[in-house]
């Protein structure tokens, strides 16, 4: 059975405003529907969980999040994702710019094949910013932000990709951070890693929400009662259930919902 | 029971037969792949065995005989490395433009397969169909007679083809978690080519280029109709007009066994085959080197 450890925050915290507003979207590959008319509220400086079996179309969902379909040939997104009042598949609106406010972190560590500064500074370097000094200032308050910089400090001109799993995820985390995004979304961000080094990233997603709205895609229901204030359960590209964690996971309104939480299936 | 055990009688004689087949295919594989080692270290030997009493200073530095024995070969040396140059920095640009496009930009479609297609329609082509048409264009229509450029020009249709799908290959051998943490990160699609996936696809693009360099260096027949069989009578050994004949070392090799009026034609040819084979030989080394030494140094491996 699940369980929630009594006195999280995720109990106490009161309901914040919603950051990201999904309105009827619907993501078609080619021709098959991979998500169907789904709604979501994202609440500002809180953890959503995304919960479903594998195939449900978690990842295809928060990929429309932040209009990384874009770059696949293909695929179609219809209705609506707004970000502060504001809809980010509008006419007018520049998918890059999106993708600097809304950050991603993949299921697979994905730094580049340079340095660990190179790849904390990335972001800021494309969006113009110069100055040995100043970069490094942003690239250690990232470091620290993700928890990453004690361990790294002294070789930051080594190559990011001679650091463990864990350290990989981590540096894409401060790589994320470094540029400031509002809402940071994770597609399944501890599925490649052990359990300790999964454990490092549950407490950083913990202390992310303070300064950022995180939306998580999880394979692990025990990861999404953890770390998560609210939770959305898909199953074959349908949403079938939102809410607050406890309630998804103790007060299960639809009967696919329970089937799912108790293990019948997925 | 008599059922069983002559299944396994019969099942021990299988394994046996495929065992036999099992040695019998790996020596089979094995001699392919030593006939290989043993007719290049033959082929490599003849050439030093021939070429190798020719060599001296003397024969490297001077330049080619067009009538007495004594002739040397070098101003076919740096003309071969003169037009390797000029075709370089001609190929590459474009080589490597059109790789980019269909490997990052191009969508599936009319236009993309058509210009596939006819990439590929251009590599096929033979290279001495490739000097006539230098030949027509470039020495006739441009009124340039036999010149370096000319030459260069026709390397260069020749060759951009293999180095189009050499930057293609080396594109898409880029994982696409790269590309995709880089737009995830509000990059946009040409800072994305410039700071991510050109530096990680830097090895094989090197290596590549490299190569080719190796088969512009050994090129001839394209050559003969468009650069020249002789070097710039009466000017320096080494020369860098564009315009002027230029006979590269392969050219020269071709020339004096087939139509050179020398008495020492064989020596010459002897002298310039062992030498070709050393570069072409160094530009396959250095391009693994290279691409060894860059992918250690980018992949932190």
């Amino acid at each position: 059975m699940i369980s929630i450890r009594p006195g999280t925050e995720g109990e106490a915290l009161p309901e914040t405003a919603p950051k990201l507003r999904v309105e009827d979207l619907s993501v078609y590959y080619g021709t098959v529907q991979a998500i169907n008319h789904a709604s979501l509220d994202v609440r500002e400086n809180r953890v959503t969980a995304l919960i479903g079996p594998s195939g449900c179309g978690k990842s295809t969902f928060v990929r429309a999040l932040n209009r990384m379909h874009d770059l696949t040939p293909g695929v179609r997104v219809e209705g609506a994702v707004v970000l502060d009042g504001q809809n980010i598949y509008a006419k007018d609106i520049d998918p890059v710019s999106i993708r600097h406010r809304i950050g991603m972190v993949f299921q697979r560590p994905n730094p580049f094949p340079k340095s660990i500064f190179e790849n904390v500074v990335y972001g800021l370097r494309i969006h113009g910013i110069r100055g040995r000094k100043r970069l490094m200032e942003l690239a250690e308050r990232s470091l620290r932000h993700a928890a990453l910089w004690d361990e790294v400090k002294d070789r930051l001109n080594l190559s990011a990709l001679a650091l463990s799993g864990g350290q990989q995820q981590r540096l894409c985390i401060a790589r994320v951070l470094a540029v400031e995004p509002e809402v940071i979304v994770m597609d399944e961000p501890a599925s490649a890693l052990d359990p300790i080094a999964t454990s490092k990233i549950e407490d950083l997603i913990g202390e992310l929400k303070k300064d950022y709205t995180v939306v998580i895609v999880t394979h692990s229901m025990q990861q999404a009662a953890r770390i998560s204030d609210y939770t959305a359960f898909f199953l074959m590209g349908q949403l079938i259930e939102t809410g607050k964690t406890r309630d998804i996971f103790f007060k299960p309104t639809d009967k696919r919902t329970e089937d799912y939480i108790t293990g019948r299936y997925g | 029971m008599a059922t069983l055990a002559s299944t396994f009688q019969a099942r021990a004689s299988t394994t046996a037969r495929r065992r036999a087949a099992n040695a019998f295919m790996t020596g089979v594989l094995w001699a392919a792949a030593l006939s290989i080692i043993v007719l290049l270290a033959f082929f490599v030997g003849y050439i030093f065995y021939l070429g190798l009493p020719v060599i001296s200073w003397h024969f490297l530095t001077s330049p080619p005989s067009e009538v007495s024995a004594g002739g040397g070969i070098g101003p076919e040396i740096f003309n071969s490395f003169y037009i390797l140059i000029l075709t370089l920095i001609f190929t590459t640009p474009i080589a490597m433009a059109g790789g980019i496009y269909l490997q990052e930009y191009a969508r599936p479609g009319l236009f993309t397969s058509l210009v596939q297609f006819c990439a590929e329609s251009l590599a096929t082509v033979p290279s001495i169909v490739m000097g006539l048409f230098g030949l027509l264009v470039f020495v006739t229509m441009f009124h340039w007679k036999f010149t370096a450029i000319g030459g260069a020009l026709t390397l260069t249709l020749l060759n951009l083809p293999a180095l189009m799908r050499v930057t293609q290959e080396a594109l898409a051998s880029v994982p696409a978690a790269f590309r995709e943490g880089s737009m995830a990160l509000g990059a946009t699609k040409w800072q994305t080519i410039r700071k991510v996936v050109l530096p990680s696809a830097i090895a094989p693009l090197t290596t590549g280029v490299v190569l080719i360099a190796g088969r512009i260096f050994g090129e001839t027949a394209a050559l003969i109709f468009t650069a020249g069989v002789s070097v710039s009578a009466g000017r320096s050994a080494y020369d860098f007009g564009l315009f002027h004949q230029a006979e590269t070392l392969s050219v020269h090799l071709w020339y004096t066994h087939s139509e050179s009026l020398v008495p020492d034609a064989a020596r010459v040819g002897n002298g310039s085959a062992l030498v070709l084979l050393v570069m072409v030989l160094l530009f396959n080394m250095s391009a693994r080197l290279i691409g060894f030494g860059l992918s250690k140094r980018f992949m932190g491996k």
